[in-house]
């Protein structure tokens, strides 16, 4: 390419139109150039794949969130990382138009200029609408920091406001290896992980302590939620709760907003469509040139760079074991219980059986004890888990609170409920303060729908006239002073701690020990033919020996000894794992009588 | 800008057209040709007979043809092709008969009926006789709907001015049925301005604008009232001065509401339906505008099929401004509008047999349904079908087939009566299931639940049969957390799950004594009794009083339910957990290959979940299999022996003895059982099975009915049919072998010496194991004696 004639920071929509109109300069003449394009690219994307991966463009792109919102001009490129919280299906605009005798385009924008041609010289082009909103429960340390203003030529007056962070830009970002930062911002990331426990462990008390209000726990500081319009993709590409990362163009026409309320047309009003309750001067609005879908070695700041050797994974599996239990009052079968359950997720859903779910009840838990352990638990998973979520179980909670998702079918939006939550989320059930009551209709439900998810890993949403179920895969952590019959978990481990230990961890650990988790639980399970058949022999052998452990259990056991060699960074599972596996349970069963 | 109005041309009577001299020109054209068609029936209907017909027509010949704007349709072929069809259309019942005194074409007979009523003002054209007819009308109908669909009312207009000049009323032409319907997710940019079709069910319904079609304006000058004026495309064009020659004042006309015409529009939401809603998608919304007679013809809930016409309107961005946003806002302009039923074979009506008598709607007709069911016939047929449906039952349960039928039986229910005296019998079907913990009972039970969403699935711990209000309740020793909560009552048609059916109260399971006869629960709240509906279906499991089965105990005493209670269950399973080495390696490998995913796991020809639910759905609606001689001569004969066995002295207390219920029960399983085959009649192997089924699930072959006891080694549930033929084999095999080898009363040989012998002879492996039960079989047969590990012939 010979010499830039856009920025694609500051003028993407320049770079657009630019390739557009060479586009259609370049095909032949006796062809329909709008037509032509319609539903496919005209080269546009490929520039900007190639300055932000390429040329390390992705690095100055700067994270809408409501911090970097203040100083981030309307129609500059700008990255969101979201969950799919609703799908507003598709809207038709006007893609091309002819401006004389040239097509040009409108694609990715929202604003035609100030004259459209009659019909005949348009062309209809679709694209689809997400609306997306911060992965619900995410830890602010799982939050990227955003460029700062003073990188990019931004005008002086904007930079101000937004905060400045020492960050080099020579830093290779590559989409497909996790980001690499510099020893400066990981310092600075030091502090704010120091800053963010204290807040999320006073946040959580807060929950814990009022029950009700289950906003996002990263406060403010990202509450930014955003209506992403796709180009060019089968809209079956994304899926509800997915968490992507789109990277666009973001327009914002607060000057809108006086004209929107005052409508006197009958069918403008009756017509009420979701987009009417998203007006561009309130939501904004970014037209996606790019977006891939994240996974949560994604969020893991600055991971450290570490070969995936065995030894390493056993040294960092032995310190996570020695920090749970720390946290769990040096309560060590409780530690290895819950690390094979932090690693938990869904493999497959067959008819009734849901393979690799592993959710825990920690019974045992006094008014004393919960008050001390149950605070460092779920901080432990905060720090540890990027998404986390904690629901304080009592009857008012029941009552009162929205689990389920709900359509509103009068602005047509999906109102989010508690329970609409990203794949991975970890949920921490608090049931020690449930006390006798009586259950609303509403408590009902909402018990129902935590024991459907629990059983079956779905949730249903309710669309009024129907139901429809959407699979999850939430790990659930229940907490509760005896055995809890309202969610009946998978495991159940009496909780018996020795001492009360402080808990410390450097930042360092923290992040060995998160990019562990991360990884080791997205490993693949392979199994040989000679594991299995001895395994099948251990499993009849079990099943002499006792007789109660039924289909149920052995299902348990082998989710739980994949689980202990995925812990070791195996790929396949040995005897001696399903050796641990016997011990382990032998010890809970120990406890339970 | 307001909406453009849906083809404006056809709603207004012709008089008031500003084209309406050219559009008599066209009437005439399109009256004369047809003259000649009449009398010739056999006209071919093909895409060129237009051009071929126009020429023959000397009038046609000198007019230049009029084309619709933007394409190559002329209006000319359009208008000849519709009145055509009109006018000589059969259906395909009609053509069949001779042409004598059926003259009159579907159509022709339908404008006259309407004529005739006066009431009707839209005549419903089926598009599927359009493209039967004439396929390149229906292409063009399709593709440019506003200009055809203009046409095509002006022709009816025509054709009923032929008819009676003096018809006033304006009849719109209505098309439903296309060939193919879109999926609401579907529509994109190249279907605005085409005719579509879309199903899906209302979820709003605005109120009813009234819209302005004329205006009319008086001078307030002089009172002169203008002549009425049509709305164009939204805007009235208010005269700018008086009409009156002698007036003629500027800016003196105003509107005269009470004069205008108005009429009806409606706005209504559509949203997809549940099946349409790929996975991890959200269901998609669409509008839909309804004129006239359309308005309130759907309500939120109902699932329609709405075929109209795609369209987009600009978005302006302020109502002063003149800038128009480039973004689309798109709806259907509604043509016609078709309710239909609640997929009949969905999962909802699974329980709903009381409304089969009102349900025979039109969707009986519909080829999709005539298909589904076609389908569902012919599985019937299938003479596996009971081994299918008992395979496709919680594929993933291990074993347990015999538990299955019962199920099955369950799902498919026996006929409930109600008599003129008013005595019912239910037809509901009530089980038991009583095993050894970790023998996936519950497991079953939630799938059974899965199938049955109407049902609850409660655990009898925690659920009061009656109490309408759910409270948890906290033991104050251990602190668990129990949800108890009112279960029956809110499984009304449904079948309700109690697990943990040995640890509900005393007091809530005596509710179930009249839920599981009289199907109903009464309550009594401040001194009122109310009786309420529980037309449930029973499936409970309980673990035995000891928590493990004890064989050297009764039945009645492993069970430990009170017998008033037991006599309710028409089946009562025991699923014993018999050590067995077989069974045990079977489900290792099957839950290994649930882990790994092992291509090698059997696949049997099993329905998927959704036909199963459609099969019993439609079995339980259109199936009422009645009892036939033979099969009744059947049941009384076996009952009577049952009977008999029942009487052995001594036993009464210890073995559930057969009851005047039991003989209702089999009859109930027998009509379940015939329901499965779709069949219409009980035959005497359904009351074989019915039988069979019953001893199973007791284990009465087992049973030793003077001590009431079970031989662990005998039981048979548990075991699938094919290990059971091969152990009927080995039986045999040993029974030969001993008779070969031993004398009467001679000496007696070692067990492994049989053993040795008999894997020389068969091509299947042996065990010690099955041995010793081939030779308990045959002991009990009396034809050996076995002494620790010598046999011996007696």
């Amino acid at each position: 390419m010979v010499g830039l004639a856009y920025d694609f920071l500051a003028n993407p929509l320049g770079a657009v139109r630019l390739a557009f109109e060479k586009a259609v300069a370049s095909s032949p003449p006796d062809a329909d150039p709008a037509a032509a394009f319609r539903g496919n690219d005209w080269g546009a994307v490929d520039l900007f794949r190639d300055f932000l991966f390429e040329q390390g463009g992705l690095s100055q792109v700067p994270i809408l969130d409501a911090s970097t919102r203040r100083w981030v001009q309307p129609n500059t490129l700008v990255r969101f990382r979201g969950m799919v919280q609703d799908m507003l299906g598709n809207e038709l605009y006007v893609g091309a138009y002819k401006d004389g005798s040239n097509w040009r385009t409108n694609k990715f924008t929202d604003m035609a200029p100030s004259s459209m041609p009659p019909a005949f010289e348009t062309q209809l082009w679709e694209r689809h609408l997400f609306y997306c909103v911060p992965v619900p429960g995410q830890n602010s340390w799982a939050m990227e920091p955003s460029p700062s203003p003073g990188v990019r030529n931004m005008s002086s007056s904007t930079s101000q406001h937004g905060v400045k962070r020492g960050r080099n830009t020579e830093d290779d970002m590559d989409l497909n290896v996790s980001y690499n930062w510099d020893e400066a911002s990981s310092n600075t990331k030091k502090q704010k992980e120091d800053e963010s426990t204290c807040q999320s462990s006073s946040s959580s008390e807060d929950l814990a302590n009022h029950g009700g209000d289950l906003e996002l726990k990263n406060g403010d500081s990202s509450c930014l939620s955003c209506l992403v319009k796709i180009y060019d993709m089968p809209e079956s590409h994304l899926k509800l709760n997915d968490v992507f990362e789109f990277i666009g163009i973001y327009t914002f026409d607060p000057e809108l907003a006086g004209h929107e309320d005052n409508s006197d047309d009958v069918m403008y009003d009756l017509f009420e469509d979701p987009m009417a309750h998203l007006p561009p001067s309130k939501v904004p609005h970014l037209h996606c040139l790019i977006c891939r879908k994240l996974v949560i070695q994604d969020f893991l700041p600055n991971s450290p760079v570490i070969e995936p050797l065995p030894n390493m994974i056993r040294k960092i599996r032995e310190s996570l074991l020695l920090h749970l239990s720390a946290v769990l009052g040096n309560d060590e079968v409780a530690a290895q219980y819950l690390l094979l359950h932090l690693l938990s997720r869904i493999r497959a859903q067959v008819d009734v059986i849901t393979v690799g779910k592993l959710s825990l009840n920690l019974t045992g838990f006094t008014r004393e004890s919960a008050s001390i352990f149950c605070c460092q638990l779920t901080n432990a998973v905060e720090e540890l888990l990027p998404f986390t979520h904690v629901i304080p179980l009592t009857i008012e909670y029941l009552n009162n609170a929205t689990l389920q998702p709900r359509k509103d079918n009068e602005t047509g939006r999906l109102v989010a409920g508690v329970l609409q939550l990203a794949q991975g989320t970890h949920l921490t059930i608090d049931e020690t303060r449930m006390q006798n009551g009586t259950l609303t209709s509403n408590g009902v439900e909402n018990a129902r729908l935590l024991k459907h998810l629990l059983e079956w890993q779905k949730v249903e949403y309710d669309f009024e006239y129907y139901k429809l179920e959407m699979a999850a895969d939430v790990q659930l952590l229940i907490i509760s002073e005896g055995k809890s019959n309202i969610l009946p978990a998978d495991l159940v481990l009496p909780f018996c701690p020795k001492s009360v230990a402080s808990v410390n961890a450097t930042g360092e650990e923290l992040q060995a020990w998160r990019w562990y988790l991360a990884t080791m639980r997205s490993l693949q399970h392979s199994s040989e033919p000679e594991t299995s058949q001895i395994l099948q022999d251990e499993m009849v052998a079990a099943m002499q020996e006792d007789r109660s452990l039924g289909c149920a259990g052995l299902t348990r056991w082998l989710t739980m000894a994949e689980l202990m060699s995925a812990s070791f960074g195996e790929k396949c599972l040995t005897l001696e794992h399903w050796q641990m596996i016997k011990e382990l349970e032998r010890l809970r069963k120990e406890r339970l009588q | 800008m307001a909406p453009p109005l849906p083809r404006t041309a056809a709603d207004v009577p012709p008089s008031f057209t500003p084209s309406s001299s050219r559009r008599r020109l066209r009437r005439r054209e399109a009256v004369t040709p047809s003259t000649p068609m009449s009398a010739d029936d056999s006209f071919p209907p093909s895409s060129d007979a237009g051009d071929d017909f126009d020429p023959a027509d000397p009038e046609d010949a000198d007019s230049t043809p009029v084309f619709v704007w933007g394409t190559n349709i002329s209006v000319q072929d359009v208008n000849a092709a519709i009145l055509r069809f009109l006018r000589h259309f059969r259906g395909p019942r009609e053509t069949g008969r001779g042409d004598g005194l059926m003259e009159e074409g579907k159509y022709m007979r339908a404008v006259h009926r309407i004529m005739e009523l006066e009431g009707g003002e839209s005549l419903d054209v089926d598009a599927h006789d359009v493209f039967d007819y004439d396929p390149d009308l229906y292409g063009k109908m399709v593709r440019y709907p506003l200009e055809v669909l203009a046409i095509f009312d002006i022709v009816l207009m025509d054709l009923v001015a032929r008819i009676d000049p003096l018809f006033e009323k304006h009849i719109q032409t209505r098309i439903f049925n296309l060939k193919s319907s879109v999926c609401m997710r579907n529509l994109n940019p190249s279907d605005i301005e085409k005719m579509v079709s879309v199903k899906g069910m209302i979820i709003r319904c605005s109120s009813v604008i009234p819209e302005v079609k004329e205006a009319i304006f008086r001078c307030l000058v002089c009172g002169h009232y203008s002549e009425p004026i049509l709305v164009d495309r939204g805007r009235i064009n208010e005269p700018p001065r008086c009409g009156r020659q002698e007036c003629l004042a500027m800016n003196s006309m105003t509107l005269v509401h009470n004069r205008c015409r108005f009429a009806d529009k409606q706005i209504v939401k559509l949203q997809e339906t549940p099946d349409e809603i790929p996975e991890g998608g959200t269901p998609h919304t669409v509008s839909i505008l309804m004129h006239d007679k359309l308005v309130d013809s759907g309500k939120p809930g109902d699932r329609v099929e709405v075929t109209g016409i795609y369209r987009a309107m600009s978005v302006r961005v302020g109502p002063t401004q003149r800038v128009v946003k480039s973004i689309f806002k798109t709806y259907i302009d509604c043509l016609h509008l078709k309710k239909t039923d609640k997929s009949r074979l969905h999962i909802d009506d699974l329980m709903d047999v009381d409304n089969s008598s009102n349900s025979r709607t039109i969707e009986d007709d519909t080829p999709d349904y005539q298909d589904k069911v076609g389908k569902l016939k012919e599985l019937s047929k299938l003479p596996d079908i009971y081994d299918r449906l008992t395979w496709s039952l919680a594929p993933n349960i291990w074993e347990l087939d015999d538990v299955k039928r019962g199920l099955l039986c369950q799902l498919f229910g026996g006929n409930a009566l109600k008599l003129v005296s008013g005595a019912s019998f239910r037809g509901d079907i009530n089980i038991l299931l009583v095993g050894d913990p970790g023998t996936s009972k519950s497991q079953l039970l939630q799938y059974i639940h899965k199938l049955s969403p109407r049902g609850i699935y409660t655990s009898g711990r925690g659920s009061s049969a009656v109490g309408l209000t759910a409270y948890v309740s906290k033991d104050p020793e251990t602190g668990e957390t129990v949800l108890e909560s009112g279960a029956l009552v809110l499984s009304d048609r449904g079948v309700c799950c109690i697990d943990e059916f040995d640890k509900m109260s005393d007091n809530a399971r005596s509710m179930l004594h009249e839920v599981m006869e009289q199907q109903t629960v009464s309550i009594a709240k401040a001194g009122i009794i109310a009786s309420l509906n529980a037309r449930t279906s029973v499936l409970a499991c309980a673990n035995p009083s000891e928590s493990r089965y004890n064989p050297r105990l009764s039945v009645i005493d492993n069970i430990h339910l009170p017998p008033t209670l037991l006599s309710r269950f028409d089946l009562i399973y025991l699923i014993l957990d018999k050590a067995d080495e077989q069974t045990d390696r079977r489900l290792a490998k099957h839950i290994v290959s649930l882990h790994f995913k092992n291509p090698e796991t059997v696949v049997q020809d099993v329905l998927d979940l959704p036909t199963l639910v459609a099969y019993i759905s439609y079995a339980r609606k259109h199936i009422h299999p009645r009892i036939s001689d033979e099969a009744a001569e059947e049941l009384t004969r076996q009952y009577v022996e049952m009977r008999k066995r029942g009487n052995a002295p001594g036993s009464r207390k210890k073995v559930i003895t057969a009851t005047a219920r039991q003989i209702e029960s089999l009859i109930r399983l027998s009509e379940a059982l015939a329901r499965m085959r779709f069949s219409e009649w009980v035959e005497v192997k359904d009351v074989a099975e019915a039988f069979r089924l019953l001893e199973v699930a007791l284990q009465q072959s087992a049973t030793d009915h003077s001590t009431g006891t079970i031989d662990m080694d005998l039981i048979m549930t548990g075991i699938s049919a094919s290990e059971r033929t091969r152990r009927e084999n080995l039986v045999a095999a040993t029974r030969n072998l001993v008779m070969e080898r031993l004398q009467l009363g001679g000496p007696s040989t070692r067990i492994i010496e049989l053993l040795e012998e008999l894997r020389k002879q068969s091509s299947i492996e042996v065990h010690l194991n099955d041995l010793r039960n081939a030779l308990a079989t045959l002991m009990s047969e009396r034809v050996v004696s076995l002494h620790g590990d010598s046999v011996k012939r007696i």
